[in-house]
């Protein structure tokens, strides 16, 4: 008798959980469907349109993404995993190959005082494009898109993401179709690194511009429908994927792979068992202890240096522990840790030491620069004439006034710093260094002097991250510049280092020095100045980690641009 | 009734009132925004003060706040930092049905974000609330009605091992049995990641099939609990003096069962149930992060961590709203189920 009640009300719950989730769930199949069976007829969901079913010989590429892009328009790019899609569906003028030498993409030939693309002042920069380049939809690319760009990057009403470096061009002309003219207020040396990286269809934005006065929020920021890199935009489902197909317009010929599937796994360990899985060609930056699983299951890890350098950044400022502005101590602390150590057992050994801020770019490091050798005798010795010494015996240093040798050090809360804190504190702490660490979440970590940021405000005595020279590979970067300090004055200010005017000077002179030779001896004076005072700290070279799947063959990555070379790439 | 409702839903806008304010002090102390916009590297000292100016985050906090309120169409603003306002604002505030643009996907309206991703969480979350609490009755009455038989102390064994295992390991452990594993010993196998796969494309088919892993995992450990608190619920109402007189008058067993027993042991459920329901809304961080399932848990992780106030304070709000709704639909019922309760 119970039997016969429970059975219709299980029904009808069942039936409704279903008919709840408007998905009409068909049952799963007991294997899923081969790459070569069509497309299955059954219905799709409403709630958002399908993408057309692709026939069974395209050759599909599935790239995983870690993070999800939040724009395509590249005036607001920012995150990195925006700017290296340029390459699959925008373009640059310079491109960036797999030794991170640059080519040129848009233009016939790189400027310089050579071939006069390089006025003699450096006030002049003239382009001049190739005759063949086409947008996706075949409207020629004319340097009237170069002007409209700048024009975007200017204009107040868009708030794009940095006007860096249009913000040092007093104007952009286009004489004719094929020749852009840059004109500096001051000679711009870094300015090879940074232009045209993305270009703008006037055809398609200028009437959006003109009739909302902005471009934030045109739909080709999201479906950039109109393009000019190997593949064009297709769809793209938020928290879900990215597709891009084959672009039959473009102007190099026609790349090998029909189209390309990014998927965003924002979990390590998910992509991890979707790329042993097979169900991903390509995913980036692995957990390093996932790698040898990789290796086995036969993805191969292709390491490109990408000028990223994990490093220790000291606050010499007048807030921070007396010691830390004390140049022995700083030296004593570079010689106290045991950098290979950290790699090969933090990093199974697979990067490099980074001793200077410019490795990434090795033109830009002299051939007389020391590493500092790992000797904690040297650094105990260095300690003792700073006047750090241990008389309370508890293993801590103190000064003559029984002030602690205890410092500050703070960092993301990316588990490889985490990581690294413990170990620094237990090699400082043998030679009688006493080091606090504390996390921040990233946006925490750099609010603004206003807002009293940790390192903004020298909250932090040693700060840890990764980066690279602002142009890289440009030698370009303006952190340790005086006027950049922050105060109330300038709340922004990103030097939450210190002020050497010696540097100050240094960086000042490598910015307007065209001459390359000139510009070169300068930045070798800026980086043994940086390396003696270990005002930079470089623990380890902080390259791009790419996993490619063993279908994947021509793969070649850049440091800077790393699909440079995708129209080359093929699935077998 | 009618006045309950009338009267619970008038108190509701000052509690929404403030629970707004204080979220939205929270949430702009939690982060800047700006922070982080220069993406791998420190966001350019020049391009802070422009779009601290651009986005309207130079503004005092409470400015800000009455923005997001009312909308600032009634006021000029200074875009291009010569220190005179000069283009009137375009935002007209929630009061008046705008939730404002992201800061992070500059322009997008926020109840656009949102909408895209509502209803994957939905599919996923009503399915996996449906199959727990379909199940943690089925498991919770049987266990009760069967007390100490061998299938109770088997369904509390698994139960006790289901509560105590954390969500992401079961997650990470199913993945690799079924999706790797499987795979790689030629059986058939469930997918890792996603909704569907790109060759076949998006159908029903292929999005249950990935529904497989996800809705496992949040049942497994929220069956575990539930069907223990419905197995408490019910023994203690089966020993009730009128279940003994449901009995004596000679009832059907199925009425005692369904009409007298499991209508009463499911009030603390309805409770649980209630409370549930909103927080769909807010979907599973830790199930579609690790299954890539593009939901609002996901949604609100990735704003959170780069501080964008418009998004965050729109999917709390909704979720607030839902509370409400839900806590007042709750205390219907409660009314319907137990006649004892009367509202006035």
């Amino acid at each position: 008798m119970r039997r016969t009640w429970l059975y219709p009300v299980l029904t009808v719950i069942v039936v409704t959980a279903v008919l709840l989730t408007s998905c009409q769930p068909t049952p799963a199949p007991t294997s899923p469907p081969k790459a070569t069976e069509p497309p299955s007829k059954a219905t799709p969901i409403p709630t958002s349109p399908p993408p057309t079913a692709p026939p069974a010989e395209r050759k599909i590429m599935t790239i995983i993404f870690t993070q999800e892009p939040a724009t395509l328009n590249t005036v607001y790019s920012s995150m990195w995993f925006e700017s290296i899609l340029h390459q699959i569906w925008s373009c640059w003028a310079l491109e960036y190959d797999d030794q991170n030498e640059a080519f040129p993409r848009l233009v016939t030939e790189i400027p310089s005082t050579e071939n006069g693309g390089v006025s003699e002042d450096g006030l002049t920069i003239t382009l001049h494009l190739r005759d063949d380049i086409v947008w996706s939809d075949g409207t020629p690319i004319t340097a009237e898109d170069f002007v409209f760009t700048y024009q975007m990057y200017m204009d107040p009403a868009n708030a794009v993401a940095s006007q860096y470096p249009y913000d040092h061009l007093e104007s952009v002309e286009a004489p004719d179709e094929r020749t852009v003219v840059m004109r500096f207020k001051e000679p711009f040396a870094p300015w090879e690194a940074w232009f045209w990286r993305g270009l703008l269809p006037k055809h398609v934005l200028e009437p959006v511009f003109e009739a909302n006065g902005s471009i934030i929020e045109a739909e080709w920021n999201l479906a950039p429908t109109v393009g000019c890199g190997p593949f064009v935009f297709a769809e793209w489902e938020s928290g879900s994927f990215m597709r891009f197909v084959k672009n039959e317009n473009y102007w190099l010929g026609e790349p090998k792979l029909d189209e390309i599937f990014i998927r965003f796994v924002p979990d390590d360990a998910s992509q991890t068992a979707a790329l042993v899985a097979g169900d991903a060609d390509l995913g980036t930056f692995p957990p390093l202890s996932d790698v040898p699983a990789l290796q086995d299951a036969g993805l191969k890890i292709i390491v490109q240096p990408s000028g990223y350098q994990e490093g220790w950044f000291f606050n010499f400022r007048e807030m921070a522990h007396p010691a830390v502005q004390d140049v022995r101590v700083r030296q004593a602390i570079a010689m106290a840790l045991d950098r290979q150590a950290i790699i090969n057992d933090l990093l199974l050994g697979l990067t490099t030491v980074a001793e200077t801020y410019w490795d990434g770019t090795p033109v830009y490091v002299p051939d007389d620069i020391e590493p500092w050798p790992y000797d904690t005798e040297r650094a105990k010795q260095l300690l003792e004439e700073a006047g750090w010494t241990d008389t309370d015996g508890d293993g801590i240093r103190e000064d003559a006034n029984g002030n602690k040798l205890t410092l500050v050090h703070g960092t993301t809360t990316r588990e490889i710093r985490q990581d690294i804190q413990a170990v620094a504190q237990q090699q400082l702490k043998e030679v009688g260094i006493d080091l606090q660490i504390f996390n921040y979440d990233a946006d925490i970590l750099f609010e603004s002097y206003s807002n009293k940021g940790p390192a903004a405000i020298g909250d932090l005595d040693i700060m840890e991250w990764s980066d690279l020279p602002t142009g890289f590979p440009d030698p370009d970067t303006d952190y340790w510049l005086c006027g950049q300090i922050p105060s109330d004055e300038n709340p922004w200010g990103y030097n939450y280092f210190g002020c050497d005017e010696e540097l100050d000077a240094l960086f000042g002179q490598q910015l307007t020095t065209i001459d390359a030779e000139e510009r070169t001896a300068i930045v070798h004076e800026i980086n043994r100045r940086m390396h003696d005072q270990v005002y930079w700290l470089g623990l380890y070279s902080d390259p791009d980690y790419w996993v490619v799947g063993p279908r994947l063959a021509n793969v070649k990555f850049s440091g800077v641009t790393p699909f440079y070379s995708i129209m080359e790439w093929d699935l077998q | 009734m009618t006045q309950y409702i009338i009267r619970r839903l008038l108190q509701a806008i000052p509690l929404l009132f403030v629970i707004s304010l204080i979220l939205f002090v929270l949430m702009r102390n939690a982060g800047d925004p700006l922070a982080t916009m220069g993406g791998r590297h420190l966001t350019r000292p020049d391009d802070r003060a422009r779009l601290s100016r651009q986005l309207g985050l130079d503004k005092p906090i409470y400015m800000q706040y009455l923005y997001w309120l009312i909308g600032n169409d009634w006021t000029k603003m200074d875009v291009d930092g010569d220190g005179i306002p000069e283009t009137p604002g375009t935002r007209r505030g929630i009061l008046r049905g705008e939730f404002g643009t992201s800061l992070i996907t500059r322009g997008k309206p926020v109840l656009k974000i949102i909408w895209e991703r509502l209803p994957n969480t939905l599919i996923l979350m009503i399915t996996a609330e449906a199959i727990i609490v379909v199940f943690s009755v089925v498991i919770g009455v049987y266990s009760a009605l069967r007390q100490y038989s061998l299938m109770d102390h088997m369904v509390t064994t698994v139960s006790f091992v289901g509560y105590s295992m954390p969500i992401f390991f079961i997650a990470l452990v199913s993945m690799y049995i079924f999706a790797v594993n499987f795979k790689k010993w030629g059986l058939p196998y469930l997918p890792t990641v996603g909704m569907f796969d790109p060759q076949t494309g998006k159908t029903s088919a292929q999005v249950a099939l990935h529904m497989v892993l996800p809705v496992f995992s949040m049942s497994f450990t929220s069956i575990a609990g539930y069907s223990r608190f419905v197995r408490a619920t019910m023994l203690e109402v089966m020993s009730e003096d009128y279940i003994r007189t449901a009995r004596a008058k000679g009832l059907p067993n199925y009425m005692i069962l369904f009409i007298h027993a499991l209508k009463n042991a499911s009030l603390p459920l309805v409770t649980i149930v209630g409370l549930d329901i909103p927080m769909l809304l807010g979907g599973a961080v830790v199930t579609e992060r690790i299954f890539a399932w593009p939901g609002m848990g996901r949604l609100f992780l990735d704003h959170v961590s780069r501080a964008d106030t418009p998004v965050v304070m729109g999917i709390l709000m909704l979720i607030s709203v839902a509370v409400v709704v839900f806590q007042l639909i709750t205390d219907i019922t409660y009314a319907w189920l137990d006649p004892r309760i009367r509202y006035t």
